[in-house]
């Protein structure tokens, strides 16, 4: 057969693309919902890596622009030059030679005397007994010559002539006699030996007692291993740590750290204002400045004097305001940074603390380096102080700067903000992809009989699979454009706005980084391609006889399951949730994401309030004073009228580990003490606090190893019992196994513990206040820094579960809405309509919140452990019934929201679409 | 016609059963036929008789359990997936009794889908003009009428031009007037485009219109006749 005049035309392009906008202007709801929501996170996590990013590139160019300090030392006392000067060539001193030079000195002496002493005696009695033999051979040659002449000398007339001569003789020769034979004595060779001999001697128990305390020392401070010697540039950098009270509001008082003019050594970044210019003016810590409400005009008083404020700066040794190291957390509320000029400095009425900053002269080229490095410093610091000609010269305190907490907790912190937003936005995009791979699967089964028709007709299985994939790759793309747009402008000065509410940080540049484009734009895509590919690939592979069919059923079910004898709408309904089932996986799914997120809102205020009101339950003593010394100016041991007062004992050890070292107090404990009651433990088991246990998950009968500070000295204590202590990491003991262990006397003791204030101890013998105030420092900060946060991230919690709830039981009327059609016809009532189809989904959220809720409560228990093994201290995750409650309210609240617009949804489904062709 | 498009499309021994065991059910029993090129080829049969699984596996969309189709001597059994999707897309067009239309694509560009798998498509508004839907191009689905809906999926199968136009019951769901229409239509097409067309319906007075009617019972062909006695589309009645 011939065909007639037939026209051809072009090949059009793909009609398929032209639907994709189509598709997402029918369904545009959806798709706002699903998009606000990508936007949002991506230009949240975007903001924060470029802020992140641009903060901790400011932060490391500070190190160099400001001269960051490479580590400090605090000593007991000023340093003399000669120790500086050593401990700037990295000199490790000859500890022994020194002590033994020492020693000799002082035994070369007392040996010339003994044996001087001794050969002095010999030569007297010598000297005497040979005057008495002259005599008495002078006398003896008289008497036999008197006895010759007849004459009868009794005996005691013949000694009290020895004698009378002796003394007589003694008179007149023994001195010269004396000195002559002293000279000879000693310039005789015997004389030398002795000397010589003694001298051995003495240098023998020298070497020996020496070599033992030395060997002693060369364990504990690792002095035995070599190393090389690591140059430094010492600077002094002394400070006074001074009351700081605002005479415009008297209920304020906190403390100030104020040094002297800055110049060579950690500089600051003014923020605002100027630079002091004479002693009456200072610049204090941008950040403190915030949260007391000072500004630059106003006056602080320091101590006993009045300072202006004349800027505010940030530091670069002070990004966190960390009064010691050892805190568990910063205090940016009571504690402040200052710099006054050197006038200034001598204005204040505290004493002076001998603090030295360092930098190496050859910077190490990584951590490891420099953690080698700061080891060689400390040994050189240890070893000079020791051999040091200033009297009781001793370290106080020595932090390098990878150790040092004020330095690297805010760098840390951003690292670690950074991980948790991006770890959210995975999963978020994650639960996206999968609602859209869901809501992909049920048009995939409405468009059945049109899929296998263009299969049928030759479309391939690549070609719908790039149309079906069109719609969330292209939403994905569109919201990592404008999140990333918004994340450079918008967010990324809310994120900033954030860490200046926290820390003290120089002003940053924005600097663009890939990495951010990467992270919130290729792995969002990627994961939305492959989730969306695997699950539609997974469809598309049946075979267009079976779309054609609409047999989509992966497995079939041989029988249909048999329901009990229920009343009609009771299976009915059983019949709907029995065909959800994916989609109700998916929506609990979505409820424990939600409810991850709602955990950490809910939780971390309550935690927080919990932990300040619970402390003074707490902890075993409110108010704890560690002695400086315990004995006073004269000698006398230091005591209190206090009655509520106590002796205890506490040193600080490490808990060493591969990524933080924990400090433990350990406490020795008297016996019979009201404030700690230990049950008897035996010479090597301690008491371990409930705090401990909690974090390192210790048990009774474990074995914990603690280590000195700066020294390889460890200790390995069998754990007896779990304290209910809940307020710190702490060790307990007996004073007497206290006494035993770190080689204390029987009467030593660290301070007293009561509760009530101890006033009648002079301040100049107190080391260390802490009170509850001090102990509540953790939880108020965090509090500050992060509590009015988490009111708002509930709504935005209340949003997300809100739009999941939406997005997901759109999917289940979706899927119905043909069925629905069907019971309207039938003429069921719309109330009864949505109670067959909105009751199934109802149960379901409600049994998945109490499910999802112990999830979310496990998941954030599990996170929240691992970030309080990166911090010091230790406070479980609470979460009162009461917070259970308002999660699952929150949830419900959103649910019922959005079952009014489901039930809107059914009230409009029209009946005509039972009748109609499926497509 | 020369002998090699009398045997444009050969069927040789063709079986097909489904399920197994003592569920097994045998739907086509053995069946030997040819269709030449051009050539309207109606089958016939009642309900089960195996006339639309037949229409599947000369479609490709099914399978046989044993013997062997060739079409222009290409043979089916011989193609892969990919290979019968790349088939399909260059000699075949369907046409369902429920016309699967693309509900958010108006008339146009639902026979554009056709129209993108053929390098050299017929001309898309002459085609809407054959079909009658020129007026109606920019409409979406819903507002047209079942018979208009099916020549859109006419439109859409023909467009690409393809060798062979598969109809299953395209008739099905129609009126008389619409059918008779639809039918006019089809034989138009047949007319002026050449292809072959072979029609599954269970309306014997389709059979009147056909070049070749083949009969199918209980998976067998009872006959397969060529009419010599033609009729238009017109001049049918049932």
């Amino acid at each position: 057969m011939k065909k007639k005049n037939i026209s051809f035309g072009n090949r059009p392009k793909n009609p398929l693309r032209r639907r994709v906008l189509k598709d997402m202007l029918r369904d545009w709801k959806r798709y706002l919902m699903i998009s606000l929501m990508l936007i949002v996170t991506i230009a949240f996590v975007s903001g924060m890596y470029v802020a992140n990013n641009s903060m901790l590139n400011s932060i490391n160019k500070g190190i160099e622009d400001l001269r960051r300090e490479d580590g400090h030392f605090r000593l007991s006392k000023e340093a003399d030059e000669a120790v500086i000067k050593a401990v700037e060539k990295g000199e490790t001193a000859d500890v022994p030679a020194f002590y033994r030079e020492k020693a000799y000195k002082e035994a070369a002496a007392e040996v010339e005397k003994s044996v001087n002493e001794a050969v002095e005696k010999n030569v007297s009695e010598q000297v005497k007994e040979a005057i008495k033999a002259q005599v008495t051979a002078a006398v003896d040659e008289k008497t036999a010559a008197a006895k010759a002449m007849g004459a009868d000398i009794p005996e005691s007339e013949r000694e009290s002539m020895i004698n009378s001569a002796f003394e007589t003789a003694a008179a007149e020769n023994y001195d010269k006699a004396y000195d002559e034979a002293l000279k000879a004595a000693r310039d005789s060779e015997d004389y030398k030996n002795a000397i010589s001999e003694a001298m051995d001697e003495a240098k023998k128990e020298i070497d020996k007692e020496i070599d033992e305390k030395y060997d002693e020392l060369s364990r504990r401070y690792g002095l035995d291993k070599k190393s090389e010697a690591v140059p430094v540039r010492v600077y002094p950098l002394h400070y006074k740590n001074a009351k700081e009270q605002l005479p415009a509001r008297s209920n304020y008082s906190g403390t100030i750290r104020v040094y002297g003019q800055r110049s060579d050594i950690d500089l600051y970044d003014l923020l605002k204002g100027r630079s002091p210019e004479n002693g009456n003016e200072i610049i204090i810590d941008r950040m403190h400045a915030d949260n007391a409400k000072i500004k630059v005009g106003d006056t602080i008083s320091v101590e006993n004097a009045d300072f202006e404020v004349v800027g505010l700066a940030a530091f670069t040794d002070y990004s966190s305001l960390f009064e010691n190291n050892t805190d568990t957390m910063f205090d940016a509320l009571t504690f402040d940074i200052g710099m006054t000029t050197d006038e200034g400095f001598q204005r204040i009425q505290a004493n002076t603390c001998a603090n030295y900053a360092f930098t190496y002269n050859n910077k190490p080229a990584d951590k490891f380096e420099e953690k080698e490095m700061s080891e060689s410093v400390l040994k050189a610091l240890i070893t000079q102080t020791a051999v040091s000609d200033t009297e009781d010269l001793e370290i106080k305190d020595y932090v390098p700067a990878y150790a040092n907490q004020a330095m690297s907790f805010a760098e840390n912190d951003i690292g670690k903000d950074k991980a948790m937003g991006e770890i959210l936005l995975y999963i978020l995009t994650a639960v996206l992809a999968f609602i859209f791979a869901v809501t992909i699967s049920t048009t995939l089964e409405q468009e059945a009989s049109v899929i296998g028709t263009l299969r049928a007709s030759g479309y391939t299985r690549g070609e719908l699979l790039r149309y079906y994939m069109s719609a969330p790759m292209l939403i994905v793309v569109i919201a990592a454009v404008i999140g990333n747009i918004l994340g450079y402008t918008v967010f990324k000065n809310i994120v900033a706005d954030m860490y200046y509410g926290s820390y003290s940080l120089p002003r940053f540049e924005t600097i663009w980084t890939p990495e951010a484009f990467i992270r919130t734009t290729m792995i969002p895509i990627i994961l939305m391609l492959i989730i969306n590919v695997f699950i539609i690939t997974k469809t598309l592979k049946l075979s267009p006889l079976r779309f054609l069919r609409h047999d989509l059923k992966q497995k079939k079910r041989k029988k249909a399951i048999r329901l009990p004898g229920w009343k009609f709408f009771r299976r009915f309904r059983m019949r709907v949730f029995l065909q959800n089932i994916p989609n109700y996986i998916m929506l609990f799914t979505g409820i424990t994401f939600v409810m991850l997120l709602i955990s950490m809102a809910v939780g971390m205020p309550e935690t927080l309030s919990y932990y300040q009101d619970s402390l003074s339950d707490m902890t075993f003593a409110d108010y704890n004073v560690i002695l400086s010394s315990t004995e006073d100016d004269e000698g006398n041991t230091i005591t209190t009228a206090n009655k509520d007062a106590e002796r205890f004992s506490v040193i600080s050890l490490d808990r060493k580990s591969e990524s933080y070292n924990e400090e433990v107090s350990v406490y020795g404990i008297f016996n019979g003490s009201r404030y700690v009651k230990l049950d008897n433990s035996d010479d090597s088991s301690v008491y371990v606090s409930k705090a401990y246990a909690d974090k390192y998950n210790v048990h009774e009968g474990d074995t914990i190893t603690l280590s000195e500070k700066y020294e390889h000295k460890e200790y390995n204590w069998n754990v007896c019992g779990i304290y209910d202590y809940t307020a710190g990491i702490a060790v307990f003991m007996n004073s007497g196994q206290f006494n035993d262990f770190f080689e204390k006397d029987e009467d030593y003791f660290s301070g007293y513990m009561s509760d009530t204030k101890i006033s009648d101890i002079s301040d100049k013998y107190i080391a260390k206040e802490i009170t509850i105030k001090d102990m509540m420092k953790v939880s108020e900060q965090l509090d500050h820094s992060m509590g009015s946060y988490m009111t708002y991230f509930q709504y935005v919690c209340f949003i997300v579960a809100a739009i999941i709830l939406y997005l997901l039981t759109k999917i289940i009327i979706e899927k119905n809405e043909r069925s629905i059609a069907m019971t309207k016809i039938l003429g069921y009532e719309n109330g009864e309509i949505a109670s067959i189809y909105l009751i199934p989904t109802a149960v379901v959220v409600f049994f998945s919140e109490f499910l999802a809720i112990y999830i979310g409560y496990k998941l954030m228990n599990f996170f929240w452990k691992l970030i309080m093994m990166k911090m010091s201290g230790w406070f479980a995750f609470i979460m009162p019934v009461s917070g259970f409650v308002k999660e699952f309210l929150l949830v419900f609240a959103a649910y019922l929201l959005i079952t009014v617009l489901d039930f809107i949804r059914i009230r409009r489904i029209p009946k005509v679409l039972a009748l109609k062709n499926m497509e | 016609m020369s002998n090699e498009e009398k045997k444009f499309l050969s069927v040789n021994g063709l079986k097909k059963s489904f399920g197994s065991g003592e569920t097994r059910q045998e739907v086509l029993k053995g069946l030997d036929f040819t269709v030449g090129k051009g050539e309207f080829c109606v089958l016939l049969g009642p309900s089960g008789s195996g006339k639309s699984t037949l229409l599947n596996i000369l479609g490709g969309i099914d399978s046989a359990d044993e013997g062997e189709i060739s079409i222009n001597g290409d043979k089916l059994a011989e193609m892969d997936e990919k290979s019968l999707t790349r088939y399909r897309r260059k000699h075949l067009g369907y046409v369902f009794q429920m016309y699967n239309l693309i509900p958010n694509l108006n008339v146009k560009e639902n026979i554009e889908t056709g129209a993108y798998l053929s390098d050299k498509p017929l001309d898309i508004d002459e085609l809407l003009k054959i079909l009658g839907l020129y007026e109606h191009r920019h409409k979406l689905p819903n507002q047209l009428s079942g018979g208009q809906q099916q020549r859109v999926s006419i439109g859409r199968a023909i467009v690409k031009n393809p060798d062979i136009l598969l109809c299953d019951e395209p008739t099905g769901a129609l009126d008389y007037k619409t059918s008779k229409e639809i039918l006019q239509l089809i034989e138009d097409v047949n007319q002026k485009y050449g292809n072959t067309i072979i029609m599954v319906t269970h309306n014997e007075a389709i059979k009147q219109m056909a070049d070749h009617i083949i009969k199918l019972r209980d998976g067998n062909i009872r006959h397969d006749n060529i009419n010599k006695d033609k009729l238009t589309a017109a001049e049918i009645e049932w």
